[in-house]
Parts: C-alpha cells; sequence; structure tokens
C-alpha cells in the first residue's frame, strides 16, 4: 500500500515538475536598443545637420537649455509638424525667449520628470485650438 | 477500572456528539445569514450605506440588483443619481425618463434629466428639451432657467439678456454674477495682430504689450546688436560678416513679429483658462444652485 502511494506521489510530482520546465522555458529576449529619434531615422540634409549638430555641439555643450524640450528639439518638432519657415521662426522666437537676460521663465510650467521649463512647440503655430494652456502654479504636464 | 474506562468512553461519544451538533448549528445558521446578505432588501440597505459613503458605482450596482425583483421610483431615483455622480450621464438622462410617468418623482426626475444633460456639456439638447412641453416641470422650471443660464459660462455661444440672467439669481450672488458676466462678455484678451504689428515697428513691443516684459526688452536688444554689428561690418567693407548678422537680425526680427502674436494667443488662452477655472469653482462651491432632496440622502 505504502508503495503505491510513494509511487502516485512521485509520478505527480515528476509530472508537475515536467509541465514547470515546459512553463518556465527559456526567452528570447532582444537587448537591442532601439531607436525612437525620428531625427536620427531619418536621412537627408535635414537629418545629416542635427546629426552633425548633436555630434558636434550638443554632446560637448551638455544639457544646458532651461526649457523642456531643447531648443534643438524643439526646432526640429516644430520644421517637422509646422514646416520649414514657420518651423525657423518658431525657434527664432524660442531662441530669443531662451536668451532672456531677466530669466523671466516664472510663468512656464515646470515639466516634472525633468524638472525644466515646459514649452512645447504647438503652443506656437499660431492655430488657437492646439494651444494646451497650463498654469505655472499647477503644473501637470 | 471498567467504569473508568466506560466513563471516559461516555465522555469522549458526548463530546463527539457535541462538536457534530454545533458544526451543523453554525452551518445552518451560515447559509441563513448567506441568504438574507443578498436580499433585496440587504441590497438597498447596502445600496443606500454606499450611497452615503459617496461610492456610487457599488451603489449603482446594488440598486441595479434590487430593481431586478422590485420596483421602487426612490430606488430608480438614486441609481439615475449615483450615474449622474460618477459621470455616466447618458445612463443617468435614461434612467430620468424612465421616471418621467405615472410616478411621484416625476418633477425631479426631469430637473435630474436637465442636470445630466448640463454636466454632460449637451447645452444643444439642454436648450432644445428646455422649449419642449414635454420635458419642462413646472415645479423646477426656475432651477432649470437658472442652469441653463449658468450653462452659456462654460460654452461660446453668445451671453443671453444681462437684466433677465441678473435676476435668476439671488440678490446674495448677483455681484459674483455680474462680474462673470462682464469678464466673459468683455474678456482682458490681447489680439495678436496688433501684437505682430507693434514688433514689427519696435522689435520687443509686441511681447511687452502680451506682458512679457524681459523677453520683449531681450528681443529689442538682441535684434539691435544683430543690426548694428551688420551695419558695423558693411561699413568696413566686412561684406560677408556684414551679410551674415543682416541674416541673423532679420530672423530675430522675424521671429519676434511671430512670437508676439503666438505669444498674444497663449496668453488669450490663460485668460479664458483662469476665467473657466473661477467660474467652475464659484459654482461648484454652490451646487450650480441647485435644490438637494432629503429622501435621496436617507
Amino acid at each position: 500500500m505504502k508503495k503505491f502511494f510513494l509511487i502516485i506521489f512521485f509520478s505527480a510530482i515528476v509530472s508537475s515538475a515536467q509541465t514547470d520546465w515546459v512553463k518556465w522555458n527559456a526567452v528570447q529576449v532582444s537587448y537591442e536598443m532601439k531607436n525612437n529619434n525620428e531625427l536620427e531615422q531619418s536621412v537627408g540634409f535635414w537629418a545629416s545637420l542635427q546629426s552633425a549638430y548633436k555630434f558636434l555641439i550638443s554632446d560637448h555643450d551638455g544639457d544646458n537649455c532651461p526649457f523642456y524640450p531643447s531648443c534643438s528639439q524643439f526646432y526640429v518638432e516644430a520644421v517637422n509638424n509646422s514646416g520649414f519657415v514657420k518651423g525657423t521662426l518658431m525657434f527664432a522666437d524660442r531662441f530669443t525667449r531662451d536668451l532672456n537676460f531677466f530669466k523671466g521663465w516664472k510663468h512656464y510650467p515646470v515639466h516634472c520628470k525633468t524638472g525644466k521649463f515646459f514649452d512645447p512647440p504647438y503652443n506656437y503655430n499660431l492655430n488657437p485650438r492646439s494651444i494646451q494652456f497650463l498654469s505655472a502654479e499647477n503644473s501637470s504636464e | 477500572m471498567i467504569i473508568k474506562r466506560t466513563k471516559s468512553h461516555i465522555a469522549e461519544i458526548f463530546c463527539n456528539v457535541l462538536c457534530v451538533f454545533v458544526i451543523t448549528v453554525v452551518s445552518v445558521n451560515a447559509q441563513k445569514l448567506n441568504d438574507d446578505f443578498f436580499s433585496p432588501k440587504s441590497r438597498l440597505s447596502f445600496g443606500n450605506y454606499l450611497f452615503l459613503e459617496k461610492d456610487y458605482l457599488r451603489a449603482s450596482n446594488e440598486y441595479k440588483e434590487f430593481l431586478k425583483t422590485d420596483n421602487n421610483d426612490t430606488v430608480r431615483f438614486k441609481l439615475s443619481e449615483s450615474f449622474l455622480r460618477i459621470g455616466r450621464y447618458e445612463e443617468a438622462a435614461n434612467n430620468f425618463k424612465s421616471l418621467f410617468f405615472s410616478t411621484s418623482l416625476t418633477d425631479e426626475a426631469r430637473l435630474g434629466l436637465f442636470k445630466s444633460l448640463f454636466f454632460e456639456k449637451n447645452f444643444v439638447r439642454f436648450r432644445q428639451y428646455r422649449l419642449e412641453e414635454n420635458y419642462t416641470t413646472e415645479k423646477f422650471s426656475h432651477d432649470i432657467d437658472r442652469l441653463n443660464y449658468i450653462s452659456y459660462f462654460f460654452d461660446s455661444e453668445p451671453l443671453p439678456d444681462s437684466s433677465r440672467l441678473f435676476s435668476a439669481f439671488a440678490d446674495l450672488n448677483r455681484a459674483d454674477i455680474k462680474k462673470f458676466y462682464y469678464m466673459k462678455k468683455n474678456p482682458d484678451t490681447k489680439n495678436p495682430v496688433t501684437a505682430a504689428l507693434l514688433s514689427a515697428a519696435i522689435p520687443g513691443l509686441g511681447k511687452i504689450y502680451t506682458g512679457e516684459i524681459g523677453d520683449g526688452i531681450t528681443s529689442l536688444i538682441t535684434t539691435g546688436l544683430l543690426v548694428f554689428l551688420s551695419a558695423n561690418n558693411f561699413r568696413h567693407d566686412h561684406n560677408f560678416r556684414g551679410w551674415l548678422f543682416a541674416g541673423f537680425a532679420a530672423l530675430a526680427y522675424g521671429g519676434n513679429i511671430y512670437g508676439s502674436a503666438a505669444s498674444a494667443q497663449i496668453y488669450n488662452a490663460g485668460v479664458k483658462f483662469n476665467f473657466d477655472n473661477e467660474v467652475k469653482l464659484f459654482f461648484e462651491k454652490h451646487n450650480y444652485f441647485l435644490p438637494e432632496f432629503d429622501f435621496v440622502n436617507r
């Protein structure tokens, strides 16, 4: 009788173990980093210019822009969304605001992830419907 | 010895019988309790408790279960009210409509329908229903009218006549309503074209007009400096540098004109945002001047 129970007991363990083994089969994981930067995925003169700026200036200069997105990223987004001429004008305006001698940035909401002043390009494309106003007092972006 | 063993044997049997008896009694009672727990009466009591605790989602589930077996106007009204308070306006409106005829809560239900449409911000349907006799109620006509006037503060339709609007509110609140009325009618906005023209005349002036004084002065200094550098280089026959700085100056000048118009639009968006917030907080504080029903909170 004891032997019979032992056989049943061991069979159950073995079958479960087998199930477990199948369940915990090795998973193929890819450690390749995905490039989410649309800028680097695109090709041509514009992309080369951006890559050159990033490689020659931005990487050495460091993360100095008080805004999020940074001025260069703002320019890229503005040109991609509003065209070259409008995007360039938006960037020229942003650059002057970045330059503000009086550091008058207090009215911008603070981006919680980066701690920088949040100033997205969609607020500047002269379309009142696309403006998403955020009060500096209760920044939530 | 034999007597002792017999006694202990009897005691053991007695204990076993007692255990079986206790377990049976407990099981039977537990089953009985289980039955009562899901009875319509218990569901209604629990639903009312959840409603008072402001757990409207779970309260609505209990009310729905109760209404499967019993029909009760108050419970249906509370179910509609629960939907209204959790933002399920369509369901709230449908349940309120089901109380329109042959019930004692017909007037309250009609008001409830208007509340659902108001909080859904479906002001077009709200105003359309207000003109139809099937939906209106004599008892709460004044409250519905007032809610209609409040709705004009939340949409872009032109405001109605001021004297009629003000008269819908009590004297105590009329000063606040007047303030909001004139803020809505004559908002303190900036004209983007004016801002752009000002910046075209004097770089940075458009920014100063929209309240960005620091940006305006910076633009003026930057553009002035670039123009000076360009002119100075041309004067000394450094044509390349002259054109380079002229290009930068043109970019700063154009960007500033563009930025001034954008700044005016952002300023206007801020005015609207602050107005909407202030109005919303005011009316929420006063519960939109809607009547409270005691039977709902019982």
